[in-house]
């Protein structure tokens, strides 16, 4: 029945090593024999089928990369993908699956929060790697040394998006609009500090339900408050309804959306009301960096359309899982170990991932400011719109 | 005060929207005497027929208005024939939830046509848009008003002047004497099924073109809204409900204004609750009616129930204890622990929907005040856990209580109706009161279970110590049945006109059998969140008392072993059709409609 | 308050009681000695039922008064009235459609239960429904024997009706026959111990046999001392039980007096003339409501 929530975190397009970071001795051929497994715990039914269904796209086209290359030392990698609904009463039983499945050396999901952390506890006990490549929740990797997360975290994000919004666009008084979820929340905290600290007055904060579709008294609200810019922590399709009711409502301010909304169907959704809004990603389609060029082209040719978010963070973790088995090992323990030990792995969300030992995270993932203009996102190249 | 202006505006628009839904849920519900779970589905597929239309077809706004309405329509004739006509004589209630198995089914259909994925819903011409106060009025927004309020008048117009019309006036107001003058009330019911859901499929397609979105997901919002509205102005009451509809938005608005935008639904819930409470025929009934429901014990399928030897029983539960040491596979003891925790649910409300008959549909927010209840003493206050799952039960049962105490007066679909609406109070509570809960944020960290400082970290200790609890509770609910007790809570159930008659007082024994119900769900609820280690306000959703519910109609209505048995096959179906994959719900929502259609007893029977 | 030196069990003042701009009773006065056997009859529509639902509290009148015992009980809760000794059966049978025989029969004894339902004052009588639980879960050696001597006692009230019920004690009052759920109503009432027994068209829907059945159980209860209300078209058996009969029309009593005073009352004849065909309609069972 109700939608769990739409969780496109963090849409950023994530970003995908290209070809050329393999290492080129690597590449003796296609592998062969038993194949080493991953788990993916994920929603393939559900409200939230669609993203699992961006994984897919996103693992596969890394396989294809990695098991033409010779796979892990010549075995094939593959993955086996159960799925959770992203509900943590399924999510629990698909970890004791995969904790009872002796070829399964690591995990890969879940989808929201609340699925990821349930599951958390099996995996700690069985010593088995759950990799939470989704899940910004700041709690997450908390949940011991086997939980270890990709996830850009809005610790990192948020800054960025204060900043961009602050000293780049000269926002004074700024109004956040949230999803009232645990990563709109968390992001909004995060945000409102980092603005302030910025020298920005927060003259407004409005947390809203995932399926809410009507902003037209919240939007009273704003402006009542006389912000000289907007935050927007939404996912695409709130911000499109938040863009188009505000154009409604005559209410014309400078707003900036965080990472999560860059996505197309933001332009198809939103027409001409989301025209200059502000928002940034880790790359963009004229990125000139030749790996996510590589990536853009190759995902196109295998399923003719353009990359999403998911589809990157997938690619981007199987790619990263890959290196650390062919440094490592590929057993439990080796993996584990391995992800302390990995260094500098060709990332384009990241540039260059590895990882914090302490938080089992990675930082510094990589920021380009967009803005929406003519119906498409382009690189920001102008300064203060705010005086 | 522009402001105060704008607000007021912003609800009339928004409650514009509601009344096109709440108008069709109450034409149904004047004939049928029957609350459409199914209704915001027919407007998600309206939507998606103008969105083919448009996008496929180009149609014009005319035309695709037509085309929608004329899918609906249809779908409404379809649901009539096909989905309530065979529960004709049935128990009240299996309309009810076969309304809530169509809306699974179609939902899910759309789903897989359509994708999850929202889509824009373009319309040509309504960019239009005029200056009013501080804000502006869209042509759409006139358009919704206009439509709204010429659907009203033609309903009246038809219900007033036609002789159709005359008919359905006379089966609303009573079935059998319409049927005994000669009114073919089948035909009665189809054209309110079709007038409603072509109504229902407009207003999705409005609704699509007023956001340019729509979603499959939408529905569920669109029945919950649709069904406030028309509550709020009385049932069955077509002017009621529209005037219903207003006030909804007005009250969500002005509650933005005064509280802020995560207080909006809160408000929505209250209002219908205080409604329900003090004039359950609704804010704008005419006049004192009769409560429309069944006078006597017809709510619940009556059967012979099928009685398993105590024996058997307690060889079953030996069977189950020994299972770890026979067959020591994780994820079936998991499988099977989820089971034990669900069953404790279903133990929960088999007493409470089924023994007592009080068919509570936000039976998850029992789970989660015993959730949190559990966590927050245990990480805040050190309770050993033992004691705070313990604790977590009784507090369960004291809020729990409390909460639904003001409904006992509720019958029937009124209660189920006012228990939704508690349990997305609840739920909305717990979303925003953080200094206790952390709000969204979720509480992380949770220890993991223990008794007697003794850690229970295999999934072996864990699988024995949900299924120790559940066969104590179980054991003393039969008990509970078994004494006086049973059969004053049963005869509440069947008639609670007669068991008042007899000196049962209904607020003591509804009360006392919703407390011993929310205890186990409150435990239930407790040692979930030990397992977890995190839970937030989505981790006891109201899928959960969906399930909840179907597993008590599946293993029947008041009976302990039922709830045990129905969720085993709950829980472990969907695990052995792990293959199903995407049909999964599918089935699900068609394996809840043939249960209704064929064995409404549940599988063990009713108690 | 007063306590009526006269044997005086039921006083009932100018009761009334309107729907809409229909006065379903007006202004009543009824009264019942103790030991007495008054029918009510009337056409249908006269407001015997409603003046029933007054009486019991399923009703609030608009105006008027009910005495019991010398206790004005108008307006208190069916509970309470049942509490006091009053019970009744319903027009449309409503027996508990899922329990057994025996537990209907039980549960009209519940009143009578006074070792497992421990009454306390306020404040205390908060925690009594707790109370009640525990003793229903521990079940303590006086509860048991309680619950044992009620069952007997169920089991002699049944036995009132032959073989009618005694080989059915187990069956779901669903699955009985239209006569027998009547007969189960009956035992219900009988259960619970009563000082007046009001009784709603007993016999509606039975054939000869089973009526004559019925009214030999009821010249029993008569004889047995108890005072009885009764409401009834089956003129014949009204005039052999009744020490008097109240009639009934639009509301209003029309005549009150011996059976066979009543019986020649030009008022009466022309009351039931003007009704004879809507009646005739009504004699039929309505048995529908009353189970699926």
């Amino acid at each position: 029945m109700p939608a769990l929530h739409r969780r496109l975190l963090l849409g950023a397009t994530a970003a995908l090593i290209g070809l050329s970071a393999m290492p080129a001795g690597a590449q003796t051929g296609p592998a062969k024999g038993e194949p080493i497994y991953l788990g993916v715990s994920g929603p393939l039914t559900g409200p939230n089928a669609q993203y699992g269904a961006q994984w897919k796209q996103g693992f596969d086209l890394a396989l294809d990369e990695i098991n033409g290359a010779g796979g892990i030392k010549g075995r094939p990698l593959a993955y086996i993908f159960e799925d959770s609904q992203s509900d943590p009463r399924q999510s629990v039983a698909v970890a004791q699956k995969f904790v009872a499945d002796k070829r399964i050396v690591a995990e890969l999901g879940d989808f929201s929060s609340p699925a990821s952390m349930a599951a958390s506890p099996i995996y700690q006990r069985a010593k088995l790697v759950q990799f939470g490549f989704t899940n910004s929740h700041p709690d997450f990797t908390k949940g011991g040394d086997y939980m270890w997360s990709n996830s850009v975290s809005q610790a990192d994000e948020q800054p960025l998006s204060a900043a961009f919004a602050v000293k780049r666009l000269g926002m004074k008084r700024i109004a956040v609009l949230h999803l009232n979820t645990d990563w709109g929340r968390t992001s909004k905290d995060i945000f409102v500090k980092a603005a302030k600290e910025d020298g920005a007055e927060i003259v407004a904060t409005e947390g809203y339900m995932p399926d809410e579709k009507d902003f037209r008294s919240t939007i009273v609200r704003i402006r009542d408050a006389k912000p000289d810019g907007l935050m927007l922590i939404s996912y695409y399709s709130d911000a499109a309804l938040i863009a188009r009711q505000l154009q409604q409502a005559g209410v014309k301010l400078p707003t900036v959306a965080a990472s999560s909304v860059y996505s197309p169907k933001l332009l198809e959704l939103g027409g001409d009301a989301v025209e200059g809004i502000f928002t940034a990603s880790r790359y963009f389609p004229e990125d000139p960096r030749p790996q996510v060029r590589d990536f853009i082209t190759r995902f196109k040719k295998k399923y003719a359309k353009e990359p999403d978010a998911f589809n990157a963070y997938a690619y981007d973790t199987m790619v990263l899982m890959a290196q650390v088995m062919r440094e490592s090992g590929t057993d439990r323990k080796a993996i584990h170990d391995g992800l302390l030990k990995v260094k500098d792995v060709p990332s384009v969300i990241f540039g260059k991932a590895t990882f914090d030992p302490n938080t089992r995270r990675v930082s510094g993932a990589m920021s380009v400011d967009l803005v929406v203009k003519n119906g498409r996102f382009t690189v920001y190249e102008g300064g203060p719109v705010v005086h | 005060m522009s402001s105060w202006f704008d607000y007021t505006l912003n609800g009339i628009i928004i409650g514009n929207i509601y009344a096109l839904l709440a108008v069709g849920l109450a034409l149904i519900f004047g004939v049928a005497r029957l609350i459409n779970f199914a209704h915001g589905s027919v407007y998600v597929v309206g939507a998606y027929a103008g969105f083919v239309a448009v996008t496929q077809f180009g149609t014009p706004l005319p035309l695709t208005i037509l085309i929608a309405v004329a899918v609906g329509a249809l779908l409404g004739l379809v649901i009539e024939r096909f989905g309530l006509r065979p529960l004709q004589g049935y128990a009240h209630i299996a309309p009810l939830l076969a309304t809530i198995g169509i809306s699974f089914v179609l939902d899910q259909i759309m789903q897989l046509t359509f994708s999850p994925d929202p889509r824009a819903l373009p319309s040509e011409l309504l960019q239009q848009r005029f200056q009013v106060g501080s804000g502006t009025i869209g042509a759409l927004d006139l358009l919704i008003a206009a439509i709204g309020l010429a659907s009203a008048g033609l309903l009246y117009a038809f219900l007033r002047y036609t002789k159709l019309g005359w008919a359905v006036r006379a089966t609303a107001q009573d079935r059998d004497a319409a049927q005994q003058m000669g009114v073919n009330v089948d035909a009665i019911n189809r054209t309110v099924f079709a007038i409603a859901s072509g109504l229902g499929a407009l207003s999705g397609l409005l609704v699509g073109m007023y956001y340019n979105y729509i979603d499959p997901a939408m529905s569920f919002q669109a029945t919950l809204k649709g069904v406030v509205a028309q509550v709020v102005g009385g049932v069955g009451n077509v002017p009621g409900a529209i005037a219903g509809s207003l006030l909804l938005g007005l009250v969500e608005s002005y509650g933005i204004a005064l509280f802020g935008t995560s207080y909006r639904n809160l408000f929505a819930f209250v209002l219908l609750v205080a409604v329900l409470v003090l004039k359950p025929n609704g804010l704008f009934a005419s006049r004192r009616q009769t409560p429309p429901e069944p006078m006597t014990g017809t709510f619940i399928a009556p059967s012979k129930p099928i009685h398993i030897p105590y024996r058997i029983l307690v060889a079953l539960a030996l069977v189950a204890a020994l299972l770890p040491a026979v067959l020591p596979d994780p994820y079936v003891l998991q499988t099977l622990t989820n089971a034990w925790l669900y069953g404790l649910a279903g133990l929960s409300l088999t007493l409470i929907a089924g023994t007592v008959g009080l068919i509570s549909l936000g039976h998850a927010a029992l789970l989660a005040i015993g959730g949190y209840a559990s966590a927050l003493l245990s990480i805040n206050l050190g309770v050993p856990i033992g004691l705070s799952i313990l604790s977590a039960g009784l507090i369960a049962a004291a809020i729990g209580t409390l909460l639904v105490f003001p409904s006992f007066r509720l019958r029937g679909h009124y209660l189920s109706i006012a228990t939704l609406a508690i349990g997305e109070i609840v739920s909305l509570v717990i979303l925003n009161w953080e200094s206790l809960t952390r709000g969204p944020i979720g509480i992380s960290g949770i220890p993991p279970l223990s008794i007697f400082g003794i850690e229970l970290d295999t999934d072996r200790s864990i699988y024995w110590f949900t299924l120790a609890t559940l066969v104590v509770l179980a054991a003393l609910q039969f008990r509970l049945l078994g004494s006086h007790l049973g059969r004053v809570l049963r005869a509440v159930r069947d008639d609670d006109i007669a068991a008042r008659s007899y000196g049962i007082g209904l607020n003591r024994y509804k009360a006392l059998a919703f407390a011993v119900g929310s205890f186990a769900a409150g435990i239930s609820g407790g040692i979930t969140s030990h397992l977890y280690s995190y839970i937030n306000h989505e981790t006891f959703n109201s899928q959960l008392s969906i399930l909840a519910l179907t597993i008590v109609i599946l293993g029947g209505m008041g009976n302990v072993a039922g709830a045990i048995l129905g969720s085993v096959l709950l829980v472990g179906l969907p695990e052995v059709f792990r293959i199903a994959a995407e049909y999964r719900v599918l089935i699900y929502g068609l394996v809840l409609l043939l249960l209704i259609r064929f064995r409404p007893q549940g599988l063990l029977g009713t108690v | 308050m007063s306590r009526l030196s006269s044997a005086s069990l039921l006083e009932v003042r100018g009761l009334t009681r309107r729907f809409g701009g229909l006065t379903a009773v007006a202004g009543i006065d009824l009264d019942l000695a103790e030991g007495e056997f008054v029918s009510i009859i009337g056409p249908n529509g006269a407001g015997k039922t409603t003046l029933f639902n007054l009486m019991t509290g399923l009703d609030d009148p608009d105006a008027g008064t009910v005495r019991f015992r010398g206790d004005d009980i108008t307006r208190l809760p069916p509970e309470r009235l049942a509490a006091l000794g009053i019970a009744r059966t319903f027009q449309h049978g409503r027996v508990f459609a899922n329990l057994s025989v025996m537990d209907n029969v039980l549960v009209g004894a519940h009143v009578r239960f006074r070792t497992v339902r421990p009454t306390w004052p306020f404040p205390f009588s908060l925690l009594s429904p707790l109370a009640e639980l525990a003793l229903a879960l521990i079940r303590p050696r006086s509860v048991a024997a309680e619950e044992k001597r009620m069952r007997e006692e169920a089991l002699k009230i049944l036995s009132r009706f032959g073989e009618r019920l005694l080989p059915r004690l187990d069956h779901p009052a669903y699955s009985l026959s239209y006569a027998n759920r009547r007969r189960v109503e009956i035992g219900r009432a009988l259960a619970l111990g009563p000082r007046l027994l009001m009784l709603d068209e007993p016999t509606a829907g039975m054939n000869q046999t089973e009526t004559a059945e019925m009214q030999g159980l009821i010249g029993d209860l008569k004889r047995s001392g108890l005072s009885i209300l009764l409401i009834e078209h089956k003129l014949d058996m009204v005039m052999q039980l009744s020490d008097r009969v109240v009639v009934m029309d639009e509301g209003s009593v029309i005549a009150n007096g011996k059976p066979n005073d009543v019986r020649n009352d030009p008022a009466v004849i022309e009351a039931y003339l003007g009704h004879r065909r809507s009646d005739a309609a009504e004699a039929s069972p309505m048995p529908q409501e009353a189970v699926e």
